[in-house]
C-alpha cells in the first residue's frame, strides 16, 4: 500500500515536470477505448475461414448490417435479444404476412467511408458474396434458409426485398449476424480478379464499408487502432460512436492484462482467469460485470457410438457420479450459472429454452445401480479429453472427474491435447470421452438441436443419431405458432434428458472488466465487446 | 592485410555454401515432422459454428493440403527458392512478412540481453576466477544459481509485479512501443536505431524504456552459464606459465588480467555467447508471451498449436539460416580474438 502512495506522488511529479504536453495527452487518452485481449485479430473480413472473435469485434465497428439485435435485461446486466431486430442500414423492415418477403427500407443518409452514398445494389452484392464465395457465411446462412443470389432483389436505391422458400424463424436473425456486413460493391468489385471473384484476398487486410470506425493500423497478431467515423450516425439518435479512437491490443499473459486494467492503462477485457476477476471485483475499484454466456453450454461428452458409451444406463451412471458442485467451484470459482441439479415436477422439462438445468445430482448408489443394468457392475477404463487452450477450467474438472468415477470403478487416464489436434479428433469421431462447449449465436432451441445435435459432423459432439431429435427440431424451425414451437422445444428437452447423449454442466460467466467510467456494456451474441456501445462517464 | 581479408571472405563463402546441404535437409524435415503431427490445420481453422466436411475440404483445397505429399513438398521447395514461405491462417498475412516484421522485434531484444548479460558476466567471472573459494566467488556462485533457478516467466512476472505494478517505474509491460506513441518509419524494423536515425530522443527513450524489463528477465536467465564459463578460463589462464612470467616482469595487475589474461581467455566465451544467442532467439516464448513481445518465438508457438504448417516451417527455416549465420561470426570473432585460430 505504501508504495502505491510512492507512485502516485511519483506520477504526479511526473506530470508537473511534463506539464504543458499532459493535458493534451490527457484529454486523448480520455477519449480512446484500450481494448485489451489474449487472442488476436487476424483479418479485417469476418467471412474468412479462422477469423477469431476478436476480429468479428472488429469488423462489427468497421462495417455494418442491414440489421442487428435489439438488447434486455437478463438479472442486472443487459444482453442482446435474439427476438428483437432493430433496423442497422434499414430504417425499418416489413415481413409479409405469409413470412415468406422481408423488404428492407434503407437508411436515405448511410454512407460509405469513402463518402458514396449506400444503395440497395451494395446489399445485394454483399449478401451474394455471403451465399455464394467459399467462406464461412454460406453453411452459417443456410441455417435461416438464405441459400442463393436468387432471393435477393433490388427494388430501387432505398429499397431491398428478401424472398424465402420458407417462413424461416433464423432468416431475419441471421443478417444481425456478423457474416452479411455490408461491403461497398463499387470498391470490393474493382479489387476482385478472375481467381477471386468476391475480392477475398483484398478484404482480409483492407476494409470498405460504412461502419463507426475506420482502420488506422492492422497488425494482425499486435494491434488494431481504429479512428472515430464522424460521418456514421448508427448510434441512437443519430451520433456519432462516442470514443474518438479504440486500440485493440493483444496482450496473451493474463495475468499482464489483470495488471493493466487495474491500474487504469486499460479500459476493458473479458478474458481473464475466473479467480483475477472475483479478485479484481472484490477490490471494488473496478467495474465487473460478470453475465452467464446463455448463449454458451459446456458440456461433458460422450461418443455415443463408441462402447461402453453406446449404452443409455453407462451414460446415465456418469450423470450420476459426478461431482457437481465441486466441478464447478474448481473451475469456475462458481462464476456462472450450473446446469446440473435441477428441478423437473412430475419429470417433464419446466421451460421450452435450450439449455435448462437438468435434474442431475451426484448419487453414487444410482450411479453403482445404471452400470449394473448396463452390465458393468466393476466399471471400466477409459480416456478423458480436452485440449490446451481450455485447460484453465478444463484440467480441475478432468481431476475431479477421475477421482469421481473411480469410486464407481471407471478408471479414466486424462488427456490433454493441442487445439487442432483435440478438433480433428472430434471430427473424426475418435474420442470416447471429453469436455468441450459449444455456442450457438442464435440461441433458440431448434437451433442448438439442429446444429449439435444432428448429423456426422463435428459439432454434433455425441454423435446421436435420433430420428425424433432430427425430425421435431426441423419441424420447429419453420413453425409460426408460438405455443406449438413451445411444446416441440419441451419435447426436445424431454429427449435430450432420456437419452442423455451428453451432459450440459454450465453455462461460464463472462466477466467484462472495466473501469468505473466506462458505461453501456451489453453481451452481445459472439460473446464480443461491441464497442459501439460503450462510451465514457 | 587485403589478401587476409580476402581469403576470409572466400572461406566465409565456402563456409556458407557448406551449410546449404544442412538447411535443405532441415526443411524437408520440418516439412515431414508437421505433417505427421496428429492435427488437421483444415479441421481447425474451419471452425466457425456450422461449418462442415464441405468447409473442411474448402479450406484444405486453399492450403494445398489436398494434393500428395510429395507434390506439397516439391511446392514449397519451389516456393522457397523464390522467397515465398507460404500463407499463415494464424494472422491472415504471407509468413515472409510475418518474420520480417517480426525478426527485428527478437533480435533488439535478445542483443540488447546479450549485452546487459554479457556486461555483467564477464566481469563477475573475472572476480570469482581471482580469489576462487573467496565471498566473492560464493557470491556470484548464488546469483549464478539464482538466475537459472527461477524460470523466466517468474523472474518477468517478478519485474512486473514490483517495477510496474507497485512501484509505476516501469512503462506498461506491452510491446515494444507504448500504445499511445508514434512509431518511427520503418527503416530498420529495429525501434532503437530507427528512432536513433531520425533524431527522436522522447521516442528512443519510451523504446528503450520498453526493452529494459524483458531484456534483463533474458539476462538474468543467461548470466549464469556465461560468468561460469569466463571464471573457468580464467581460471586455467592465469595459471599458466606466460601470466606468472608476466606478473614476475612487474607488469601491472590491469595489464595482466584484461590483456594477458581475458584475451586468451574469451574463446570458450565466444563460444557460448554464440550458442546462447541463438537459444535465446528461439527459445524465449515466455518473455515474449510475459510482455506481449511480437517476437518470431511466440509466433511459431501459436502457429504450432494451430498446426499451421507454413509459419513452423518458415521459423524453423530462419532459425537454422540464423544459427549458420552466428556460428560464422563466432568463428571470425575468434580470428579477432586470437590471430593463429582461423576460420578454415
Amino acid at each position: 500500500m505504501r508504495a502505491r502512495a510512492y507512485h502516485k506522488v511519483a506520477a504526479g511529479a511526473l506530470t508537473l515536470t511534463v506539464g504543458f504536453a499532459a493535458p493534451a495527452l490527457a484529454q486523448s487518452r480520455t477519449e480512446t477505448l484500450r481494448y485489451v485481449t489474449g487472442a488476436s485479430v487476424n483479418t479485417l473480413d469476418p467471412t474468412m475461414p479462422g477469423t477469431t472473435r476478436e476480429a468479428f469485434a472488429v469488423s462489427l465497428a468497421t462495417y455494418d448490417r442491414l440489421v442487428a439485435f435489439g438488447r434486455k435485461k437478463l438479472g442486472d446486466n443487459w444482453v442482446f435479444d435474439l427476438d428483437t431486430v432493430r433496423g442497422e442500414l434499414a430504417k425499418s423492415y416489413d415481413v409479409s404476412p405469409d413470412g415468406l418477403t422481408i423488404t428492407f427500407h434503407l437508411r436515405p443518409d448511410a454512407k460509405f467511408q469513402d463518402g458514396t452514398p449506400l444503395t440497395a445494389e451494395d446489399v445485394k452484392w454483399s449478401l451474394d458474396r455471403a451465399v455464394s464465395a467459399k467462406s464461412l457465411a454460406a453453411p452459417q446462412l443456410l441455417t435461416g434458409s438464405l441459400t442463393s443470389p436468387d432471393q435477393f432483389r433490388v427494388v430501387d436505391p432505398l429499397t431491398f426485398v428478401l424472398t424465402l422458400p420458407k417462413p424461416d424463424r433464423l432468416a431475419l436473425p441471421n443478417l444481425a449476424t456478423v457474416y452479411p456486413v455490408i461491403f461497398n460493391a463499387k470498391v470490393a468489385r474493382s479489387h476482385a480478379t478472375e481467381q477471386d471473384p468476391w475480392a477475398q484476398e483484398w478484404l482480409k487486410a483492407n476494409t470498405a464499408g460504412s461502419g463507426a470506425y475506420t482502420v488506422e493500423t492492422f497488425r494482425p497478431g499486435e494491434q488494431v487502432s481504429l479512428r472515430r467515423n464522424e460521418a456514421w450516425t448508427g448510434g441512437a439518435p443519430d451520433k456519432p460512436a462516442a470514443f474518438k479512437r479504440l486500440i485493440v491490443q493483444s496482450i496473451p499473459d493474463a495475468a499482464t492484462r489483470a495488471n493493466l486494467v487495474e491500474r487504469g492503462d486499460a479500459d476493458i477485457v473479458i478474458d481473464l482467469q475466473a479467480n483475477d476477476a472475483a479478485a479484481l471485483q472484490s477490490r471494488g475499484k473496478l467495474k465487473v460485470v460478470s453475465t452467464p454466456q446463455f448463449n454458451a453450454v459446456t458440456l461433458v461428452s460422450f461418443n455415443n457410438t463408441m462402447p461402453p458409451f453406446d449404452n443409455v444406463e453407462v451414460r446415465r451412471a456418469i450423470a450420476s457420479a459426478l461431482p457437481y458442485n465441486d466441478m464447478f467451484k474448481a473451475a469456475l470459482f462458481g462464476r456462472g450459472t450450473p446446469l446440473f441439479g435441477g428441478n423437473w415436477p412430475d419429470g417433464r422439462p419446466p421451460s421450452a429454452g435450450f439449455p435448462i438445468p437438468q435434474p442431475v445430482h451426484l448419487d453414487l448408489a444410482e450411479a453403482k445401480k445404471h452400470l449394473a443394468a448396463a452390465g458393468l457392475p466393476n466399471g471400466f477404463e477409459t480416456t478423458f479429453s480436452f485440449s490446451v487452450g481450455q485447460a484453465a477450467t478444463a484440467e480441475p474438472v478432468s481431476a475431479l472427474i477421475r477421482e469421481a468415477l473411480a469410486k464407481i470403478g471407471i478408471k479414466v487416464e486424462i488427456r490433454k491435447l493441442p487445439d487442432a489436434q483435440m478438433s480433428t479428433l472430434i471430427s473424426d469421431k475418435k474420442v470416447p470421452f471429453f469436455t468441450d462447449g459449444i455456442v450457438a449465436w442464435l440461441p433458440s432451441t431448434d437451433y442448438f438441436f439442429r446444429n449439435f445435435y444432428t448429423g456426422n459432423q463435428r459439432w454434433n459432439y455425441s454423435s446421436i443419431m435420433n430420428p425424433d431429435i432430427e425430425r421435431i427440431a426441423n419441424t420447429a424451425r419453420f413453425e409460426q405458432d408460438k405455443a406449438k414451437y413451445d411444446a416441440e422445444a419441451r419435447e426436445l428437452n424431454a429427449i435430450h434428458f432420456a437419452e442423455m447423449p451428453q451432459i450440459p454442466i454450465w453455462q461460464p460467466n463472462q466477466d467484462a472488466v472495466m473501469q468505473s467510467s466506462i458505461k453501456g456494456y451489453v453481451y452481445q451474441f459472439h460473446r464480443q465487446v461491441d464497442y459501439r456501445d460503450l462510451s465514457r462517464e | 592485410m587485403r589478401t587476409s581479408l580476402g581469403a576470409t571472405t572466400g572461406r566465409a563463402a565456402r563456409r556458407l555454401l557448406s551449410s546449404a546441404p544442412a538447411l535443405i535437409g532441415v526443411l524437408v524435415f520440418t516439412f515431414l515432422l508437421m505433417r505427421v503431427l496428429p492435427g488437421d490445420p483444415a479441421v481447425f481453422f474451419a471452425s466457425g459454428p456450422n461449418a462442415g466436411q464441405a468447409e473442411i475440404e474448402a479450406v484444405r483445397k486453399q492450403m494445398g493440403l489436398d494434393r500428395p505429399i510429395p507434390e506439397q513438398l516439391l511446392r514449397y521447395l519451389g516456393d522457397v527458392g523464390t522467397g515465398q514461405l507460404g500463407r499463415s491462417m494464424t494472422t491472415g498475412q504471407p509468413v515472409m512478412k510475418d518474420l520480417r516484421e517480426r525478426l527485428p522485434a527478437s533480435l533488439e531484444l535478445t542483443f540488447a540481453a546479450l549485452l546487459i548479460a554479457l556486461t555483467l558476466s564477464i566481469p563477475l567471472g573475472i572476480l570469482a576466477a581471482l580469489r576462487p573459494g573467496s565471498a566473492v566467488d560464493h557470491g556470484v556462485r548464488l546469483l549464478c544459481s539464482l538466475g537459472v533457478c527461477v524460470p523466466t516467466f517468474v523472474s518477468g512476472l517478478l519485474l512486473i509485479y514490483v517495477f510496474y505494478y507497485l512501484l509505476g517505474f516501469a512503462p506498461d509491460p506491452t510491446g515494444r512501443l507504448d500504445v499511445f506513441a508514434a512509431a518511427p518509419p520503418g527503416i530498420t524494423g529495429f525501434l532503437l536505431i530507427d528512432f536513433a536515425l531520425t533524431g527522436d530522443w522522447e521516442g528512443w527513450r519510451a523504446a528503450a524504456a520498453q526493452l529494459v524489463l524483458p531484456a534483463v528477465t533474458m539476462a538474468l536467465f543467461v548470466i549464469a552459464p556465461l560468468a561460469r564459463i569466463t571464471r573457468a578460463s580464467m581460471l586455467a589462464v592465469l595459471g599458466s606459465d606466460f601470466i606468472r612470467t608476466a606478473r614476475s616482469l612487474g607488469l601491472s595487475r590491469t595489464q595482466i588480467v584484461v590483456t594477458y589474461a581475458l584475451r586468451n581467455a574469451i574463446l570458450p566465451v565466444l563460444t557460448i555467447a554464440g550458442i546462447v544467442f541463438s537459444t535465446m532467439l528461439g527459445a524465449n516464448v515466455l518473455v515474449e508471451k510475459v510482455f506481449s513481445w511480437p517476437g518470431v518465438a511466440s509466433y511459431a508457438l501459436d502457429a504450432l498449436l494451430s498446426s499451421d504448417y507454413a509459419p513452423v516451417q518458415g521459423f524453423v527455416l530462419l532459425m537454422a539460416v540464423i544459427f549458420v549465420a552466428v556460428n560464422l561470426v563466432v568463428d571470425l570473432l575468434y580470428g579477432l580474438a586470437d590471430p593463429r585460430v582461423s576460420i578454415s
